[in-house]
């Protein structure tokens, strides 16, 4: 058994500690249903549990590790989904994004939620709202070269903030 | 030096990743570019950060979701109801001679009787311990058992061979003990103890770690 392995339940417990609001986040993006999210997220932590002795640090990361639990949890959820009869009225069944591309969408709104309010704005106004950096430059008050520098500051936190989360791309 | 001639066109960058340089100044940056491939390469890293931004939905950037409090505790019981559905089975497989399992299966039956008597299982908690030295941890599990509470003890930090000794506290100064156990360095830390005081019962745990005694609050709230 690799030193590091997931073998106890403390284990376990720390690894949700640090992990699961992240995982269920993302299942709740990709699921786009609550209740289907912590169904996810405890059978991902069930799995990894199970599966813990062969989970070996010095191989990948332990949130990588569980992210690939949870992408498995979440294909069987969805094949489970799709042979239930139809939900009535209720509603629109979620969009189901592919795997890869919902994981790079959370991956990046992770990274707008940790880099700095100053920074999110300006890339928010100029890049989502496609604001003149003039118009966005009067608004906060600050010359329009501090917008810019604000820009490419604000995708170089970006950067640091998606390696972080694990994005290798 | 690179880094201050460069100064001027890296902030330019990030609005030339996003496509939000207005022409003129693209030209200028161009021709800088093509004789910096510092700047050339720190460009082609924030393209590559700005290709994925249409992706994100800007709606989401606010607060991140959490999954609800009690997600912890029905993750903590659907680890230990495998654990010990694992473990009778790990029992039944090492084959008890007969005669044990007469045994086990007479006290089978009476912790049935005693499960019909309102020993119902109910979830298990965990209880922290605060103001511990630094550098130590303890926790505990508990369970609530037909025969009262099953305990599981994880300690670290202290010296190898330490004696540690568990008392659950009930109501009326109740006392009852839940054995003792040695904390082993390198080994699995997690120690199983039991202790006949009904869980719903308890009031708080004391684990005596050497000649230190640390006491936390158990909740009643699986009465």
């Amino acid at each position: 058994m690799p030193p590091g392995a997931l073998t106890r339940e403390r284990d376990v417990r720390e690894a949700y500690a640090a992990h699961a609001g992240e995982l269920y986040g993302f299942a709740l993006r990709s699921l786009g249903d609550a209740g289907l999210a912590e169904e996810a997220v405890q059978e991902t932590f069930l799995r990894a549990w199970r599966a813990g002795e062969r989970f070996d640090p010095q191989i990948g990361s332990l949130r990588t590790w569980l992210f690939a639990i949870l992408r498995n949890v979440t294909i069987d959820l969805g094949r489970a989904r799709a042979v239930r009869p139809p939900v009535a009225e209720a509603g629109v069944e979620p969009a189901v994004e592919p795997f890869e591309e919902a994981l790079l969408a959370w991956q990046l709104e992770e990274a707008m939620r940790r880099i700095g309010d100053q920074h999110r704005r300006v890339l928010v106004e100029t890049h989502y709202r496609g604001r003149p950096y003039a118009e966005v430059a009067e608004e906060l008050g600050v010359p329009e070269g501090t917008v810019k520098s604000r820009v490419y500051y604000g995708l170089r936190a970006l950067r640091v903030a998606l390696e972080e989360i694990g994005y290798d791309g | 030096m690179t880094a201050e001639r460069c100064r001027e066109w890296r902030e330019s960058l990030g609005a030339e990743a996003l496509g939000q340089l207005p022409d003129d100044e693209r030209a200028a940056l161009e021709a800088h570019l093509d004789g910096c491939p510092e700047c050339r390469a720190e460009l082609d890293s924030l393209a590559a950060v700005a290709r994925l931004m249409p992706l994100a939905d800007p709606e989401r950037f606010d607060a991140a979701p959490q999954p609800p409090p009690e997600l912890a505790g029905r993750v903590a019981d659907a680890i230990s109801s495998e654990r010990r559905t694992a473990r009778r089975r790990r029992r039944r497989r090492l084959g008890f001679g007969a005669g044990l399992a007469t045994a086990t299966a007479a006290a089978a039956a009476v912790l049935a009787i005693f499960a019909i008597g309102g020993g119902e299982e109910g979830p298990s908690q965990w209880v922290a311990f605060s103001s511990l030295p630094r550098g130590v941890k303890v926790d505990a599990k508990l369970e609530p058992r037909p025969f009262g509470t099953e305990i599981h003890m994880y300690v670290e930090g202290v010296r190898s061979g330490t004696l540690c000794r568990v008392t659950l506290h009930g109501p009326h100064g109740v006392r009852m003990s839940a054995g003792t156990f040695r904390y082993r360095y390198g080994a699995d830390q997690e120690a199983v103890l039991s202790s006949a005081l009904d869980m719903s019962r308890a009031s708080a745990i004391a684990v005596q770690v050497g000649s230190r005694t640390f006491v936390a609050p158990v909740g009643s709230g699986s009465a």
